[in-house]
């Protein structure tokens, strides 16, 4: 039996596996400095580390972790060692220091820097610095990855594992009292998300102790059938003096209380030492190991929220092009903003789970995909269902996606079960599945039903959990086949009743071609709920949808007391700010509207001037005088920030409505020109840039915004693709200055015939032409200014 | 010897400064309308829900001060410049604090900054006035822990002639990451974007006020005075 195979072994035995205690806190004991690098202990002072690992092997451990926490290039950069040399070292202290029976697991704790969204590190950099550490961990038996506060860093590293190595990989996170990490991610959220992705045993570690893990493993053993880990702290730390306040004897009593949920593997970590490890083995020895058995569930989620499908949920429709002029603008022009947009109007609308389909021939869908999917991420808690017909683009997708999420879709051919199910597999999210075929869509409950049996088989085969799928038995409008409407909502009935599959049905095309589409949609999802439908895809800013589904749970008793209703519905209305009497006169109205902040006022008085006024008039008349005007008292103090942006915000609701009044009618909005905007590369200060953004768009220029942390080149390759006269660069911190320096230089170099604007609190106009930059703009008001000098 | 742990505080921020917020925001004597106030009323209470004030920090004694560097006892970290300097002068020891409000204020901007520019703006400032609230938590804890002690002021990397790039090694010596969350990317910010690290100065002997100005005041980089010339302290 090799190494793998005893690891699998001690898994499937009734019994305990018993992990190591603490090692960083035993290093520092052995004299270890604040801030010194505990992994040089391989190289300096082997003997030392070697001797805390006989120590734990003698006291029971079966399982020692190698000195390799740290090791990943990011934080050994440093100490001028390689990952390799410190981790083949470690691994090879760890094997001479124990017997044969003891296994060696290559320790991955996190690489030392925040992930995107909140920080600058990316995902796929981040797998970087864990694949370099599997890699010159081979030798080790098993791979224990750990102290993970961010789940998207756990999924990096256990992919890494996944794809470089063979070896079983133990997954433990570190949670507050809360139940929850420092990044948000709850306990559900790590289980259903690690437990796809194929970590063998997973679990907590760090931070509290025995006693406040109770809570936290009694939350994961409902989530999870895999084998339970449990390694904590020697109790909470005095905060002053650094000491812990459990003894082994209470160490191991508290311990004993995880065994009723379930805890499979377990050990200490920071202040644990070897008596802590022999009281633990000599009380759990006193107990029978009892496996956790937990009710299956179907759920999905984004790191932070779990959405349990056990009662309806609103699949919000809204991110997809189809049909849509503004939306498919928005995609040639990478807007990410306006998508972001509709998943923050559907998230306070209603919906539970976000579709998200990006696909337009004209455009990279993959690249785009990746990018929506990393801007969600970023702005909403709802777990995302990924849609596109493309493998790669769907692959891409589940890569980067922080979460379990949802696929849309296979179908009943052959090629797309042999190509779509082994990435749903892989990446463990819940797949839809369309009853279609090479045949088409068939006529016959009946036909559907089968196709939908043969695509259950297909992903269960594939190792695809039953409650994992879920079925789409495919709406038809009634307007082209009213005598099939029925068969469908029979086949959902079917599909949930006897294959007890969860159902998803997409709502919205019933009415097609119909005069008052709504009243069809709301009376078709009652129908289809009453029938067993889980996940109607709908439009979830349609208040009578939203309000169906919530009156359903309501009827059917799912929202016991009716809380969610009156929390929709019930909340007393608090009577809006009295508005200031408008002025007579219609265009002194919407300049009002404008210098006094009011947004949907200002929207509304612009789609009353469109019947009449010309729209480029309402810009150059109203709205543009207006603007100079806030600018103006802007520049002279009389009003300050907070105002300004606020009138530069009814400026842009009033220009959202001229411009799809415009699209509607086929005229293209003038556009005075483009420009590439972009916070440097390093910094995360967007705020600024943002408002140049607002202020730009108001006046006429197409904004190609690139975001924040912007590669060097990423910015020359916009300012070519799209032919820009003015690239806008934003740094705060002295320290990206650099970055400003070297992003004005690679455009210089590559011949870019643009001029550079630059803006950020530290800079200075001196600076700024010391780096080469064009012109300085000391606000959001002088970038303008700028602009207008150089296309007018 | 003692052990580093994950040792944390927490500190409930119930109410923004809104004076603070408002300078903060450039309106220096200015008061805003009503529309502005009842705004930030919104906002603040979209805030308060997201912060999630933390602490932590440790207490080095101070080995030596000299050749514009200090040395701490039993810490790899040196810091250099003549400010540090002075500004542990005398001191035995020094106390090294870090402070969050968390992940969730990172969110909550990057959802307004789609939604509403205002509110972002708006929501940005009182963000920096939280987590000077929790810093100021921060030291009330330092003050109780050593009553005997005079307290100097904080004192930032990135001020005077600190470098700001020792914020790496600075998480790392507090455990920052550990205990509250806190790291640096390459380029020194700190994550999340509303969080501070300080060196506080601990003296058996009362401690000369020094005037503290804009090089040494943690808005320096982004002061909306500042970048009209200006300074808070003249209106």
């Amino acid at each position: 039996m090799n190494k793998k195979e005893r690891f699998y072994k001690l898994l499937n035995d009734n019994k305990f596996v018993f992990l190591d205690g603490g090692l960083g806190t035993m290093l520092q004991k052995s004299g270890l400095k604040t801030g010194e690098v505990p992994e040089l202990m391989n190289l300096e002072h082997p003997e030392i580390v070697a001797g805390i690992h006989k120590a734990y092997a003698k006291a029971g451990s079966q399982i020692i972790y190698a000195n390799t926490f740290g090791a990943n290039s990011y934080k050994m950069a440093e100490t001028g060692k390689t990952v390799e040399e410190l981790i083949s070292a470690a691994i090879r202290i760890a094997k001479g220091a124990v017997g044969e029976d003891v296994l060696i697991a290559l320790d991955i704790g996190p690489v030392g820097q925040l992930l995107e969204p909140t920080g600058t590190l990316k995902f796929e950099e981040a797998y970087d610095y864990f694949k370099e550490e599997i890699l010159a961990g081979k030798d080790a038996d098993l791979i224990a990855i750990e102290t993970m506060t961010d789940l998207y860093e756990m999924k990096a590293a256990l992919l890494a594992a996944k794809e470089n190595s063979d070896l079983p990989v133990v997954c433990t996170m570190t949670f507050e009292q809360n139940l929850r990490t420092f990044t948000g991610c709850s306990v559900g959220a790590m289980a259903l998300t690690l437990e796809g992705l194929g970590a063998d045993a997973i679990g907590v570690n760090c931070s509290l102790g025995p006693r406040e893990f109770e809570p936290i493993i009694e939350e994961l053993a409902k989530w999870t059938k895999l084998p339970i880990v449990a390694k904590p702290n020697a109790g909470l730390p005095n905060p002053v003096t650094n000491e812990y306040d459990v003894t082994p004897e209470e160490f191991a009593e508290s311990a004993a209380n995880l065994v009723k949920h379930g805890i499979k593997l377990t050990g200490g970590c920071c202040g644990t030492d070897p008596d802590y490890i022999r009281a633990l083995i000599a009380r759990l020895s006193k107990m029978e190991y009892v496996p956790n058995t937990p009710k299956s569930v179907t759920a999905v989620c984004s790191a932070e929220r779990v959405v349990v499908i056990d009662q309806p949920r609103i699949i919000g429709e809204r991110i997809n092009p189809t049909g849509k002029k503004l939306f498919k603008e928005a995609l040639r022009k990478g807007d990410i903003d306006y998508i972001m947009g509709q998943a923050i109007e559907q998230s306070h609308a209603g919906a539970e789970i976000l579709d998200v389909n990006v696909g337009l021939p004209e455009i990279d869908e993959k690249a785009m995909m990746v990018r929506t999917v990393k801007a969600l991420q970023g702005i909403t808690d709802l777990p995302l269902q990924i849609d596109s017909t493309i493998p790669e683009v769907l692959e891409a997708a589940l890569r980067v996606y922080n979460g379990k999420p949802i696929v849309n879709s296979v179908n009943g051919e052959s090629g797309s079960l042999k190509k779509i199910l082994p990435i749903v597999k892989k990446y463990g999210a819940a797949v839809v599945g369309l009853t279609l075929d090479e045949d088409g869509i068939p006529k016959t409950t009946e036909k559907r039903f089968e196709i939908a049996e043969r695509i259950m088989n297909s992903a269960i085969e594939m190792g695809i959990p039953r409650e994992d799928i879920f079925i789409d038995c495919l709406t038809l409008t009634a307007s082209a086949e009213q005598e099939n409407v029925m068969k469908t909502v029979e086949a959902v009935h079917r599909v949930k009743t006897e294959l007890g599959l969860k159902t998803v049905l997409g709502v919205s095309n019933i009415s097609f071609g119909l005069p008052n589409r709504e009243l069809i949609n709301c009376n078709f999802l009652q129908m289809c709920l009453v029938n067993g439908l889980d996940l109607p895809i709908m439009n979830p800013n349609v208040a009578s949808m939203t309000g169906a589904v919530r009156a359903y749970r309501l009827l059917t008793n799912i929202d016991v007391n009716s809380v969610d209703f009156i929390k929709a519905y019930g909340a007393e209305k608090t009577p809006p700010t009295p508005l200031p009497k408008l002025p007579e006169g219609a265009n002194h109205d919407l300049m009002y509207a404008v210098s006094n902040g009011l947004k949907s006022e200002g929207a509304k008085i612009t789609e009353e001037l469109l019947e009449t006024t010309d729209s480029m008039q309402i810009v150059d008349d109203i709205l543009i005088p207006a603007l100079d005007k806030i600018g103006d008292d802007f520049e002279k103090g009389k009003i300050f920030l907070p105002q300004l942006i606020m009138s530069a915000g009814v400026a842009q609701a009033a220009f959202e409505v001229i411009r799809s009044h415009m699209v509607k009618n086929n005229s293209a909005p003038v556009v005075k020109g483009k420009v590439v905007l972009a916070t440097v590369k390093g910094d995360i200060h967007d705020i600024g840039k943002n408002i140049v953004k607002v202020l730009l768009e108001n006046y006429g220029y197409e904004v190609i915004d690139l975001g924040r942390d912007v590669d060097y080149q990423a910015v020359v390759d916009a300012a070519i693709e799209h032919k820009v006269k003015l690239v806008g660069l934003s740094a705060l911190m002295t320290t990206t200055l650099g970055s400003m320096e070297k992003t004005i230089q690679l455009l210089r170099e590559n011949r870019v015939d643009c001029k550079v604007v630059v803006g950020g609190a530290v800079l200075t106009p001196e600076y700024a032409e010391s780096i080469g930059a064009d012109f300085y703009a000391k606000d959001a008001k002088e970038t303008v200014d700028v602009a207008k000098r150089i296309y007018g | 010897m003692k052990a580093m742990h994950d040792n944390f505080f927490t500190a409930d921020i119930t109410r923004i400064d809104r004076a603070e917020a408002l300078r903060y925001l450039a309106y220096g004597g200015s008061s805003p309308d009503e529309r502005i106030l009842s705004f930030m009323d919104k906002c603040e209470k979209k805030l308060l829900k997201a912060v999630k004030g933390k602490f932590t920090f440790r207490c080095f004694d101070i080995s030596d001060i000299s050749d514009n560097r200090v040395i701490l006892e039993n810490c790899s970290l040196i810091m250099t410049g003549k400010d540090i300097c002075s500004h542990l002068e005398g001191c035995a020891k020094a106390v090294l604090m870090c402070a969050t409000i968390g992940n969730d204020v990172d969110r909550l901007l990057r959802e307004e900054q789609v939604s509403d520019m205002a509110a972002a703006v708006i929501t940005d400032a009182m963000a920096s006035c939280a987590v000077e609230k929790v810093c100021d938590a921060a030291e009330d804890t330092i003050r109780n822990e050593y009553p005997n002690m005079f307290m100097t002021w904080r004192f930032s990397a990135g001020y005077g002639d600190l470098p700001i790039d020792i914020q790496k090694q600075f998480l790392e010596v507090t455990n920052a990451g550990r205990a509250i969350g806190l790291f640096a990317n390459e380029s020194s910010i700190l994550i999340p974007r509303k969080s501070v690290t300080a060196v506080i100065g601990l003296s058996d002997m009362p401690i000369e006020k020094k005037r503290r100005g804009c090089a040494v005041c943690n808005l320096r980089e982004s002061c909306l005075f500042r970048k009209k010339g200006r300074r808070c302290t003249d209106e």
